[in-house]
């Protein structure tokens, strides 16, 4: 039998180096957007060492770095540095402890706990500007059904995101909302995930219920725990959505973080320079934090993806 | 022109697996199987032919041909791969006219071609099922039925029976050299069984530290090998290596195991005084009643392996040394004195320090 | 088989209803609110029970809105509109430019690609305005600022680097030999990876592209910053509603109805990859 395709057609021969192309080829677009993305942000770097301000362009002049250094001094970049922890800190927290026990009651896969947690499911699915909005009327003083039910055990007048002393509790009560699911979602995929013979062993000895969530369980769920949470903290420190949809940072001054504060600094005072000296303050923070988390979650992917 | 021509084939891993000058020439129509402990190339070397991976240096022929730079859809062959890589998401029909249909043929002669293979395979009532529903002998059927139906030049098989049932493995065994050889393609075929290589090979590649160390049909393997090294792959129970210093005396040359003096021949004369080992297989080794001339030996052990009788045996000078003999044959008892004694045919003498075997060369000197 | 006491049924029950109303109670809510006319829902103490009206649905969707005031037109439907052509434009572009790119970084070890994959993951936790900022102004230079093609290009921000670490694990997980095996068959690079490859990955290919949208979506800070008025989504379109006067609460409800109900929709439908998506191919449902 001979075979159909003959020496006497012609071969093609792809060149070592079209080979070697390739992969570049393939990712060129990918590179674009890196570009696309060092771009702005050396530009953004470049501006934080510069006195710019769009309003008076003629005074743009290169001042190395007086912005930083004016921040030590300056009570408003402390408080936002402040609100900001107490935000991320508060937030994080809270959805670790909610998420956890949520995890922990829909742990058993039955057919109501898992419809239950797809169902949970949808807050974290829905725009986080919008669900500020939504928590708005909710707590609108006229209308808003949440007023309405405080006022029921007598707490009247309840200013929720209109007063400095309870704006920071509706925005992080709207964050938790949002983002508890996350938790939820990761640490419920964790929990089944957990290898069956330590807790069988344990039932066979007898041992207490306490002990085995403890000493057993919260081990072996540290990793995703660990990842969820530097997650959501990477997130919740740059804040913007839900807490300019809800107040653009107000009442006054409150719940100035770091995002809005720089946002107001460069569209209300159109202060370039000292807006991106914000920002790159955040971005210092946020890379630190995600050169830990990268190497947890790469640690975790190894783990669940069954080593590669 | 031969079929197939490798030269001086050179790659290098990260995890180390390394091909160093690596030369073959294949025939047309010929069974080349390479065998080698693994780790040590093997795999790496078939992909490099296929054209999946590219050498660091060297180059490869397909008759006369120059292909090192050729894509492996241009190079006119069929491979079977040891996890059989079929194409999940289609039939075994689809996976088998895989090459016809890369072709633009129209669909009858496909389905004549994919059945005519897939008969020869006993796999035509199965071709309309998904691979997850054939049972691993059917798969790896249909990934040969794959490299087949396309007829091509070359044939490269990597270890296709590593992954399939003990009896399935044995029947395939008896199976494949015919269909291989009424395809008239060149096989090169990768294994680390030597029962295997011995089976199916017109000759044999042994594959070691990166380089062929003996390329020879399965007989010369087995009885002229190498090295130690070849000598100890091929063979069940292993071949018995035992530490002697050739002796020159007025008889001849003469190696001593066991305080007797065994008369090696005169083609050894130059071995004498140097470190040697001798080998001789389990399967030659006579065990007889305590003689003069025969090697003293206490029998330490005897244990039945497959249809043959393994008996451990231990010499008066420590050396252990394995015989074997068919099982229909009297076992000795264990605790009693034995005489051993071979053929002059059967022995083999190796350099102690290089592991060469030490050739006999008409008149002029040893290798 | 556990013992569960019945007590502890009990109580389970009742923090998972809890947990439930927790979470759901806002939705439900706010889609009461969207059937309320402005009377209804100013009444103390609001009730379940009322006479739906579907006057403020009517109102966003034909875009005029008659009140006591006067006429106003509501240019609501355009922020839908804009919210579903940026979403479906940036998501097909992200697919597109990152599905060949995440096959590269599975397939081959270059360094370029770790750089690429590093880059880009560490800028998905980086702070948006410090690139967006800057952008603005680059905006204004290049004169896209008013258009859809500079949006779509800056969502990719967004959805690319999805795409990349979600596709890139479903390539892994093909057996090479497979693709080799095809390519020994006869067939060409191209067509292994769309006969092959593609299909082998739909279902992370699908999944990456379900989140994407939703997270394109539910964007709110590019779109504030980049896009002119008459291209604002949703996100950006519904808070500028609220804060113009003579605009009636049930219309407001209806707005944050509408503009939810896409992404809550695909949610449901593509639950099954969430998870996956959402720990970027960390953990798998």
């Amino acid at each position: 039998m001979s075979s159909a395709a003959d020496a006497t057609v012609a071969r093609p021969v792809r060149s070592r180096i079209m080979r070697r192309a390739l992969p570049y080829v393939l990712s060129l677009p990918a590179l674009l957007v890196c570009i696309g993305i060092l771009i702005p942000f050396f530009t953004a770097a470049y501006y934080s060492m510069m006195r710019f301000r769009l309003n008076l362009p003629m005074m743009k002049g290169f001042i190395w770095f007086d912005n930083y250094i004016a921040f030590l001094s300056d009570a408003t970049f402390w408080h936002t540095v402040a609100v900001s922890l107490v935000y991320a800190g508060l937030t994080v927290g809270l959805e670790l402890v909610l998420g956890l026990g949520i995890a922990l009651l829909l742990q058993k896969p039955t057919r109501f706990n898992n419809a239950a947690s797809i169902l949970l499911l949808l807050p974290l699915m829905t725009a986080p500007a919008l669900a500020a909005l939504m928590w708005k009327l909710m707590t609108n003083p006229n209308f808003g059904i949440l007023s309405y039910l405080v006022s029921l055990i007598g707490v009247t007048d309840f200013k929720w995101g209109s007063d400095p002393s309870t704006a920071l509790f509706t925005v992080v009560l709207v964050d938790i909302w949002v983002y508890t699911p996350f938790m939820m979602i990761l640490l419920l995929a964790g929990l089944r995930s957990l290898p069956q013979q330590p807790f069988e062993a344990a039932a066979l000895d007898g041992v207490p219920r306490s002990f085995v969530f403890f000493r057993i369980t919260l081990p072996m769920l540290m990793p995703y725990m660990i990842t969820a949470t530097l997650f959501r903290l990477l997130d919740s420190i740059q804040q913007f959505d839900i807490i300019y949809s809800m107040t653009q940072g107000g009442p006054g001054d409150t719940l100035l973080v770091f995002q809005v504060s720089a946002y107001l600094e460069f569209f209300q005072f159109t202060n370039v320079g000292r807006s991106a000296a914000i920002l790159m303050v955040l971005w210092a923070i946020t890379y630190f934090l995600s050169n830990i988390f990268i190497k947890q979650w790469l640690k975790l992917r190894e783990r669940t993806r069954g080593h590669g | 022109m031969a079929r197939l021509e490798l030269r001086g084939i050179t790659k290098s891993f990260k995890n180390g697996a390394v091909l160093d000058g690596v030369s073959l020439a294949a025939d047309k129509g010929e069974i080349v199987v390479i065998f080698g402990p693994s780790g040590t190339g093997k795999t790496v070397l078939l992909r490099l032919i296929a054209g999946v991976h590219d050498p660091d240096r060297g180059s490869i022929f397909v008759d006369g041909e120059d292909m090192t730079d050729v894509g492996p859809d241009h190079r006119g062959i069929g491979m079977a791969f040891q996890n059989f890589a079929l194409f999940p998401h289609m039939s075994a029909f689809d996976n088998i006219a895989s090459p016809l249909a890369a072709r633009h043929m129209a669909a009858g002669p496909i389905r004549e071609g994919v059945e005519r293979v897939a008969r020869l395979l006993k796999i035509d009532h199965v071709l309309a099922h998904a691979p997850r529903e054939l049972s691993n002998g059917q798969k790896q059927r249909t990934a040969l039925a794959r490299a087949l139906v396309g007829s091509p030049k070359l044939l490269l098989l990597d270890d296709p029976l590593r992954n399939v049932d003990a009896k399935l493995r044995f029947e395939m065994r008896l199976e494949l050299p015919p269909l291989l050889k009424q395809s008239g393609a060149t096989v090169l075929y990768v294994t680390q069984d030597y029962k295997e290589a011995m089976a199916l090979a017109d000759r044999i590649a042994v594959l070691i530290g990166g380089h062929f160390v003996q390329v020879a049909p399965p007989e010369e393997i087995y009885r002229l090998p190498e090295n130690i090294q070849v000598a100890r792959l091929f063979g069940d129970p292993t071949i018995n290596l035992i530490d002697v210093t050739p002796q020159a005396s007025e008889r001849g040359v003469s190696a001593t195991i066991g305080n007797t003096a065994i008369l090696i021949g005169e083609q050894y004369r130059a071995a004498v005084g140097r470190a040697s080992l001798l080998g001789v297989r389990p399967e030659a080794i006579k065990i007889g009643p305590a003689a003069a001339g025969a090697i003293a030996a206490d029998v330490v052990a005897v244990t039945p392996l497959n249809e043959r009788l393994v008996t451990l045996l231990k010499t008066g000078d420590g050396h252990e040394i394995l015989a074997s003999q068919p099982s229909s044959e009297r076992a000795v008892e264990a605790d009693s004195q034995v005489g051993l004694q071979f053929a002059h045919d059967d022995i083999l003498l190796f350099d102690k320090a290089s592991g060469q075997r030490l050739k006999a060369v008409n008149g002029a000197g040893l290798s | 088989m556990e013992h569960v006491s019945p007590l502890e049924r009990i109580v389970r029950g009742i923090l998972i209803a809890l947990v439930l109303v927790f979470f759901l109670f806002p939705i439900f809510w706010i889609l009461l609110m969207s059937f309320q006319t402005n009377e209804t829902i100013l009444r103390i103490p609001p009730s379940l029970f009322f006479e739906p009206t579907i006057a403020n649905y009517k109102a966003l969707l034909t875009g005029r809105l008659e009140t006591t005031a006067g006429n106003l037109d509501i240019t609501f439907m355009r922020n839908l509109g804009n919210s579903v052509l940026l979403s479906t434009c940036a998501v097909l572009l992200s697919l597109l430019l990152g599905v060949p790119a995440a096959y590269a970084f599975a397939r081959f070890r270059f360094r370029l690609g770790e750089n690429i994959a590093f880059t880009l993951l560490s800028f998905r936790f980086a702070p948006p305005l410090l690139v967006l900022l800057p952008l603005s102004l680059y905006f204004k230079q290049l004169g896209l600022t008013d258009s859809y093609f500079g949006l779509v290009w800056v969502y990719q921000l967004i959805c690319l680097p999805l795409i990349l670490w979600i596709v890139r694990g479903y390539f892994e997980d093909i057996s090479p030999d497979i693709e080799h095996a095809y390519r020994i068959s006869g067939h060409s690079w191209l067509q292994t990876f769309t006969r092959i490859a593609i299909p082998l990955a739909r279902p992370g290919i699908a999944a990456a592209g379900l989140l994407a949208f939703i997270f394109a979506w539910n964007n709110f800070v590019f779109a504030l910053i980049l896009a002119s008025a008459s291209k604002q989504p949703v996100t950006v379109g519904a808070l500028a509603f609220v804060t113009a006067s003579g605009i009636q609460y049930g219309q407001i409800a209806a707005a944050i109805v509408l503009s939810v109900t896409p992404t809550l929709l695909l949610a449901l439908y593509a639950q099954r990859y969430l998870v996956e998506g959402l720990s970027l191919g960390a953990v798998k449902g």
